[in-house]
């Protein structure tokens, strides 16, 4: 160059080579891509559960058929919550576990996570069948078809979650979970837990709220 | 030979998991604060006119141990704590636009105060 | 998807006994050329063409729907069309149109071109990739497929209920409608997520959010948009479909249901929708306009901003598709005056590209003059936009074809043009060939004449009083002449497109005659011109550091001390030259994502007519699942490098390194 340039031009020999390039084998944010695109996807789901949840509100009040507070059962409801929150414990604790390499304990509290949302969907089967022969149906009122749409849907989630927890637990029997994949086990734990907040959304706003 | 033995990663780099055990505490002392809200809200049910609750004021109470229960899930047991604040935004994002959106919705359609709704 | 994407190797160099078993059963295919190296396919080049292609038969099937339109708008009470059949051929047209065209032009472009003009070798969950590639195309297709099937959806694009529910339509078109956007808004979603988590992740050093090219920067709020507004369409889909085949009573008013529930939940998407389908546009014309000005972009920040400020907006004017229809004066106030706001941050955007060009060496070539024709085309349509804001004057135009000019204005003037002259861009970057530049200024022409010819008038027509949606109209109101003129100008609209296919054709014989393009033959700006045409699988050899916004120009060019530009390296010192792409790791391609796309349709169709039928496709997707989650890692001779390298520049904030990085390091395994 016959004159000296002002602004500095960009020099090749910074680039980063090849075979370089993969010792910085990391993220911009730090984060996984996996554990970034679960958060991405629970953030939309807010959405989701929520046009349903206001789609509840606008119709809970039916023009015929049993009314909200005429046909849930408080009680019984409120085991149902209580043992899917449990459940978000002994999930927390099997994550745990994998993090320390007790491979035996995570599948044990993988097993009890699993088992616990299974009796949350066979009281939530329960509920239904009973609502059906006291007179809700799908079909009955506005009320009873965003209820059981709105329940039905997390129970549909609830449903993939235990799949993917039994999953969980075959691989990790067959010596396919290494510790250095705890991440995995966290993942199923995110989508876990806020299937669980979801239904902390829902047994609020659906069942206590006069 | 095995790819490393556990000392050769360390958990402490996982995320930020520390391989103690006083983690696990935390969290049992969660679930148990936990089914103590839960508890509260039954109660709300069971004892409708106690004078904490009465009335409209349920709705609030309700709404109020529902949101500590929420971000007690969310913090603790999803880690939001303790991991890097990139990922609270975005679920705040999420969140928050979910809330913004649908309670403008509600209000146009009145269900807010009394009068004619739908 | 944990258990393969982001797995370490799975054998260490030289090592032959994996300590844990590595899952699955075929092992992954490995054709590289041939059509079963499309199907199988992972490489965001080969999806974001296929995108484009699929977009442009949609375009055909969507552009012959609006001949229709036109044919049988020609004089007054045409015969061309029955009623039933004009409601199913609008329909189709405005969602084909929406859905099948303009959004996957828009992920054509953010596939193809975010991980060149990040630095990356490909996105984050490159199968996850092609799976919304395949998903969507199956959609569409299931979707069109309702025509052979009982006739097209008939409710219009935005599909009002009751209007939609089985007693008003009764045939199965809304429910292909239903279904297939359903699973297209799944291949949005998952495309969404797969890119934004590339953005954020996947950044070569030094390329900091701010020193990212402008299409990326809107194909990121895009992607936010589509993340958020997809599950909204979802949840008002889900009600409508469990109206309509299970007699729900969402949308039934004697059980005390509201039609509004509808229109809020649809709009609510609605409205981000339509800025998910400019932004795309925006950025590519914000990038194609400096290098043809030889001036850098007028006010980089201003465009990001304005950009984020368009898409948080965006949410909060829905309503304004409502003003009509009873939710009150407060609420239309509310709504009118967010609406109003909403046209500051565009305006923004189009003063800051007219700076661009202001006192810059314009060169009016094929991209330039349809990059200037989205300007004036869509400023057109906002300011009829900010017409329709005003409550009042839209009570008017509401329902009669002055919107109908505004939105054709803002999407064909707007989004299409800008796709156009992005296609001519990067043609030579993604081919190795230039489309013909005399035909390329011809299509402008024509294009423009066509479009104006066509919805110019139509403004008229709507304030005249003819109405939307209406499948003929008499004689007497004043109509014709300018229905005629529209007509003329669509078939000519249609010749332009036409004339833009034969020119791919056409250059595309042509050029084995002339001298292989180089990697920039526009004398570009950004780091993507900076790899050879057409672009080499690897992306980049090597990765380059980046040190500030257009980095590629001053690879290129310095400035003397009274503001020259010298250019100082030739091509061949500034570019990267194609090598062996030896050392460089790509994912490898996999059947699991055709085949789990493949199961959805399948599964839409037994909906409608078979539970059996939804059953066997079920039983293929979660098959399908099982299998993708089960594949074996990519060849485990090659070390892994789907994860970009870290982001050594400062940029206020970034996260330390975390130890991980130097335990994988010990695990991974270099190339020597």
């Amino acid at each position: 160059m016959a004159e000296t340039l002002t602004s500095r031009p960009t020099l090749e020999s910074a680039d980063a080579h090849a075979p370089h390039a993969h010792i910085e084998h990391d993220t911009n944010t730090g984060i996984s891509n996996t554990k970034l695109g679960m958060w991405l996807f629970l953030a939309s789901e807010c959405l989701l559960f929520g046009g349903l949840i206001t789609t509840y509100l606008l119709y809970k009040n039916p023009l015929e058929g049993p009314t909200p507070h005429e046909i849930y059962d408080i009680p019984f409801t409120s085991t149902s919550s209580f043992v899917l929150l449990m459940s978000s414990l002994t999930m927390v604790l099997a994550v745990s576990a994998i993090e320390r390499a007790e491979h035996q304990r995570m599948r044990v509290w993988l097993t009890a996570t699993a088992l616990l949302g299974g009796t949350f969907i066979a009281g939530q089967i329960y509920e239904f069948t009973v609502f059906v022969r006291e007179g809700l149906g799908f079909t009955t009122s506005r009320f009873s078809s965003a209820f059981y749409t709105l329940t039905g849907f997390h129970g549909v989630h609830v449903t993939v979650g235990i799949i993917m927890l039994v999953s969980l637990i075959v691989l990790s029997l067959r010596g396919k979970l290494p510790e250095h994949r705890s991440e995995t086990v966290e993942i199923v734990g995110l989508y876990w837990h806020f299937v669980d907040v979801v239904w902390v959304v829902i047994f609020a706003i659906v069942y206590l709220i006069p | 030979m095995s790819i490393t033995s556990h000392d050769d990663v360390p958990t402490e780099v996982l995320d930020g998991a520390v391989k103690d055990y006083s983690r696990d505490r935390v969290y049992v002392y969660t679930a148990i604060f936990l089914a103590l809200i839960t508890v509260v809200e039954v109660l709300t049910y069971a004892f409708p006119d106690f004078p904490a609750w009465s009335g409209d004021l349920v709705i609030v109470a309700l709404m109020l141990m529902m949101a500590v229960k929420f971000f007690t899930i969310a913090y603790v047991f999803m880690h939001l704590k303790f991991d890097k604040p990139i990922l609270t935004r975005i679920f705040y994002t999420g969140l928050v636009l979910a809330c913004f959106v649908y309670l403008i919705m509600l209000f146009t359609f009145r269900i807010f105060w009394s009068g004619q709704h739908i | 998807m944990a258990l393969t994407e982001e797995r370490p190797l799975a054998l260490e160099a030289g090592d032959t006994t994996p300590d844990y078993s590595p899952a699955g059963v075929f092992t992954r295919p490995t054709a590289s050329t041939g059509w079963r190296s499309w199907i199988t396919t992972v490489d965001h080049k080969k999806i974001g063409i296929m995108y484009g292609a699929a977009a442009i038969f949609f375009l055909a099937i969507g552009g012959f729907e609006a001949l229709l339109i036109r044919a049988q708008l020609w004089a007054p009470r045409g015969s061309l069309l029955s009623a039933d059949l004009y409601n199913q051929v609008y329909t189709m047209h405005g969602t084909t149109m929406v859905f099948l065209v303009v959004m996957p032009i828009g992920a054509a472009f953010a596939n193809y071109l975010i991980p060149l003009q990040i630095g990356a070798r490909d996105v984050a969950f490159p199968r996850i990739n092609a799976f919304s590639f395949w998903c969507f195309l199956g959609g569409g297709i299931f979707l069109n497929s309702s025509w052979l099937l009982g006739g097209g959806a008939d409710g219009g694009w935005f599909m009002y209920a009751p209007n939609s529910g089985v007693i008003f339509s009764p045939t199965h078109g809304i429910d292909f409608w239903n279904f297939g956007l359903i699973i297209t808004g799944i291949a949005s979603l998952t495309g969404a997520v797969n890119l934004i988590v590339t953005v954020l992740n996947m950044r070569a050093p030094g390329m900091t959010l701010m020193r990212m090219p402008i299409f990326t920067w809107m194909a990121l709020v895009s992607m936010f948009l589509l993340l958020f507004a997809i599950p909204v369409l979802t949840s008002a889909q889900v009600l409508l479909m469990l109206d309509r085949l299970f007699d729900a009573n969402f949308f039934n008013v004697a059980k005390g249901a509201s039609p509004l529930l509808w229109e809020h939940l649809f709009w609510i998407f609605g409205h981000p929708e339509v800025y998910l389908m400019i932004l795309p546009a925006f950025g590519l014309v914000s990038d194609i306009l400096p290098v043809f000005s030889r001036k850098p972009i007028f006010g980089y920040p201003f465009i990001v901003f304005s950009g984020i400020a368009i898409g948080f907006m965006g949410w909060g004017v829905w309503a304004h598709h409502m003003f009509v229809s009873g939710i009150g004066p407060i609420s239309v106030t509310a709504f009118s005056l967010a609406t109003m706001f909403i046209a500051v941050p565009t305006g923004v955007k189009i003063l800051n590209w007219l700076a661009t060009m202001w006192g810059g060496k314009l060169r009016f070539t094929a991209p330039m003059l349809f990059s200037i024709g989205l300007i004036t085309m869509f400023t057109i349509g906002g300011l009829s936009g900010v017409m329709h804001s005003v409550a009042p004057m839209d009570t008017q135009q509401t329902d009669t074809y002055f919107i109908v000019a505004h939105f054709h204005y803002v999407l064909f003037g707007g989004a299409f043009f800008g796709f156009v002259a992005g296609m001519y861009f990067y043609w030579p970057k993604a081919f190795g060939y230039m489309l013909n530049e005399s035909l390329g200024k011809t299509n402008f022409w024509l294009m423009l004449l066509g479009f104006n010819l066509t919805f110019a008038p139509m403004h008229v027509l709507g304030l005249q009083g003819m109405s939307r949606r209406i499948y003929t109209y008499d004689a007497g109101y004043g109509f014709e002449l300018w229905n005629k003129v529209a007509t003329i100008g669509a078939f000519l609209l249609a010749a332009s497109v036409a004339l833009f296919v034969f020119n791919i054709f056409y250059s595309r014989s042509k050029a084995r005659s002339l001298p292989p393009v180089g990697p920039d033959p526009w004398d570009a700006r950004t780091i993507e011109w900076m790899v050879p045409s057409p672009t080499p699988a690897y992306n980049f050899d090597p990765i380059p550091t980046i040190t500030r916004v257009d980095d590629f120009w001053y690879r290129k060019y310095g400035e003397t001390a009274d503001h020259k530009l010298v250019r100082f390296a030739s091509d061949e010192e500034a570019c990267q030259p194609l090598t062996d792409g030896k050392g460089v790791h790509l994912p490898s391609p996999s059947y699991w994502p055709i085949v789990v796309a493949f199961g959805l349709p399948i599964v839409a169709y037994g909906m409608i007519f078979s539970l059996w039928l939804a059953l066997v496709g079920g039983i293929i997707v979660v098959g399908g699942i099982y299998g993708w989650a089960m594949e074996p890692p990519d060849d485990p001779d090659l070390a892994h490098d789907d994860h970009g390298p870290a982001d050594h520049a400062s940029d206020g904030g970034a996260s330390a390194l975390p130890a991980a990085a130097e335990s994988e390091a010990k695990e991974v395994e270099t190339v020597g």
